[in-house]
């Protein structure tokens, strides 16, 4: 049995929320799987880690600044590098998830500085500051976005009117192009690549509504509107055999657009206002999808073909990942719950209380070679869940 | 028929309870002889608004309170130490402590009373007038108008039943304008024979948010310096 995966970004490969491993526990002890080690001197954030074979990379604040730091797989302390101010506000803390390509590393921080770093030593190769380079407007909770490379270039939401979305050379933080988009903010939304035959789409949220880019050239191919005054919309949206789907707890609600075979068109199939969510994103298997409902604060199944909710489980709000036949739900009261997904419906298998650690309950977990990453504040733990 | 002659009688019955024996009834409810026993309170939980942030409230006799909690994942203080009552607000910006204004500062008083304005309320100062009856939630109650010391009025609803606090009606002045705040007392269990809401819905003109208590420790020991207004931010 091989662990074929690493993790090099914000909710593994294809930014899915599916961790590609096996063998793992289907039920847990009642104070939670064995916690192998706990790093606690993270500083704030809500970022997860990212995973190679020899290292994990997490983003943290310490004293307003936001630092990169490298762990070894055990836990131990490596290096830390400083990335640039980071936003204290409120929500204080670091904000995204790093993203790795060979031996480079890219992080953002809330007061908006991309920056490009050198995997081993940390060592900053560029950085843009998008308020100042980009005249990024600052927006009410500090730029959120984990960043997306594809080939050359590495993506990044500034939200001004005439610098929307950029394209930056990823070896030299040169602009490639400039998107206007609908010259709105930005909305925190870590994106998606869509490839197609034809072209290869970069899917956005701003302010309201998710943008389609043509990653060659930067050109608009097509938005959709969110029917409400709200301008936060997390959640990085999903492709699958030509439908995107999307969910947002600010605007439309969960949503089903079908993209046309030359990614130039969309047409909504449907939405459901009630299946809501702000930044926990969601999972979808097979026909169903799995999520957290924002407002009511209920675990939800909602039919992927028609937008109808099949299922409500009383489990709080908050982050849904998927590995090996099991959901892992991660809600704000800090409880991880184990659910098996059984079509329409989910059940509650076990669930424990993360007790360490500090502030808000956000982070999305993270698994790899068989152990449950779960940053919690100012510490990451790393829990073995295993079969044995 | 004798069944409706029933509920008329006891309705006569229990509504010829007067003030005294309301409060008598309340005191002993609420356990209040065992609650003088008690030092030192912590309350811990989570304010449930949108997001669901930690709360704690350390309360010490004789008028020392102390709520810990978050917004937005900062950390705040509201406090009295007998004679000074701070806080901080560090989603404006500045997380220094300060002064309490003097429109919010009675309500801090009254929050560090662990009995509440009920118990020895001649003592206090307070004036008590039995309104009479009224309803919370489809539950029958008195209404117990309360004229406090510091010339605050509020209404306390007592369960005619259980006797135990459903709801108070308060007033506090923000900005120079006189708000409502109503706070409605759920989920009451007892911890070591004293009955505690572990759920308190508060609707503060309009702003409705829920704190849900988790744990309630009593006579744990608490460094009164925590009271104390600090220099600087903690």
């Amino acid at each position: 049995m091989g662990y074929p995966q690493e993790v090099l970004q914000w909710r593994g490969a294809d930014r899915t929320g599916f961790y590609h491993e096996s063998n793992l526990l289907k039920s847990w002890p009642e104070a939670g799987p064995l916690l192998l080690w706990e790093f606690d001197s993270l500083g704030n954030g809500y970022g997860s880690p990212v995973i190679t074979n020899s290292t994990i990379y997490v983003n943290g604040e310490i004293d307003t600044i936001s630092y990169l730091f490298a762990l070894d797989r055990s836990g131990k302390f490596l290096w830390k590098a400083p990335i640039g101010k980071e936003w204290t506000l409120n929500y204080p803390g670091s904000r995204n998830t790093p993203t790795i390509v060979n031996d480079l590393i890219y992080v953002t921080t809330g007061l908006g500085t991309v920056a490009c770093l050198e995997a081993k030593t940390g060592k900053k190769r560029w950085s843009v500051d998008m308020v100042t380079d980009f005249h990024a407007p600052l927006n009410r909770f500090g730029f959120s976005e984990s960043l997306v490379v594809s080939g050359n270039n590495v993506f990044c939401s500034p939200g001004n009117a005439d610098t929307n979305v950029v394209a930056l050379d990823r070896f030299t933080g040169k602009i490639v192009w400039i998107c206007k988009g609908l010259g709105q903010m930005t909305s925190y939304c870590s994106p998606v690549l869509i490839r197609l035959p034809e072209r290869e789409i970069l899917v956005t949220f701003s302010k309201s509504a998710l943008l389609g880019i043509d990653t060659r050239d930067g050109k608009l191919l097509w938005s959709h509107k969110q029917d409400s005054e709200g301008d936060v919309h997390i959640n990085t949206p999903l492709f699958e055999n030509g439908f995107i789907y999307y969910i947002t707890g600010d605007g439309n609600g969960s949503v089903k657009l079908k993209l046309s075979a030359d990614g130039k068109e969309i047409t909504e199939v449907w939405r459901n206002a009630a299946c809501d969510n702000t930044m926990g994103c969601f999972i979808k298997l097979d026909d169903y999808i799995y999520t957290a409902s924002y407002g009511r604060r209920y675990w939800y199944s909602e039919d992927a073909n028609t937008g109808k909710i099949t299922d409500s489980v009383k489990f709080d709000k908050g982050v849904t990942i998927y590995a090996d036949g099991m959901l892992y739900c991660y809600n704000e009261k800090g409880q991880l719950g184990l659910f098996k997904p059984n079509g329409p419906q989910m059940e509650e298998v076990s669930s424990f209380k993360i007790s360490r650690g500090t502030k808000a309950h956000y982070a999305h977990p993270v698994i790899n070679q068989g152990i449950l990453y779960v940053r919690h504040g100012r510490s990451l733990l790393a829990y073995d869940v295993k079969k044995k | 028929m004798f069944v409706l002659f029933f509920s008329f009688a006891s309705f006569a019955i229990s509504q010829e309870l007067t003030l005294n024996e309301i409060l008598k009834n309340y005191y002993q409810a609420g356990n209040f002889d065992k609650l003088k026993e008690v030092n030192s309170i912590i309350m811990t939980g989570k304010i449930v608004q949108q997001d669901l942030m930690p709360v704690k409230i350390v309360r010490v006799r004789p008028d020392k309170y102390l709520m810990e909690f978050d917004v937005a994942d900062l950390t705040a203080y509201q406090a009295y130490d007998g004679h000074t009552g701070w806080m901080t607000a560090p989603w404006t910006g500045n997380a220094a402590p300060q002064i309490m204004p003097a429109e919010r500062m009675n309500d801090l008083k009254n929050r560090a009373d662990m009995d509440g304005v009920l118990v020895n309320w001649k003592e206090k100062g307070h004036l008590l007038e039995l309104i009479g009856r009224d309803s919370v939630n489809g539950i029958v109650v008195y209404k117990i108008k309360v004229t406090r010391k510091d010339g605050g009025i509020e209404y306390n609803f007592i369960d005619d039943n259980g006797f135990m606090l459903l709801k108070r009606v308060s007033y506090r002045m923000a900005a120079g304008k006189e708000l409502l705040v109503e706070n409605l007392y759920r989920d009451y269990r007892k911890v070591e024979g004293i009955p505690f809401a572990f759920t308190v819905e508060t609707n503060n003109a309009g702003r409705v948010n829920e704190i849900q208590f988790e744990s309630v420790e009593l006579n744990k020991p608490v460094d009164l310096k925590i009271f104390v207004m600090p220099e600087k931010t903690r």
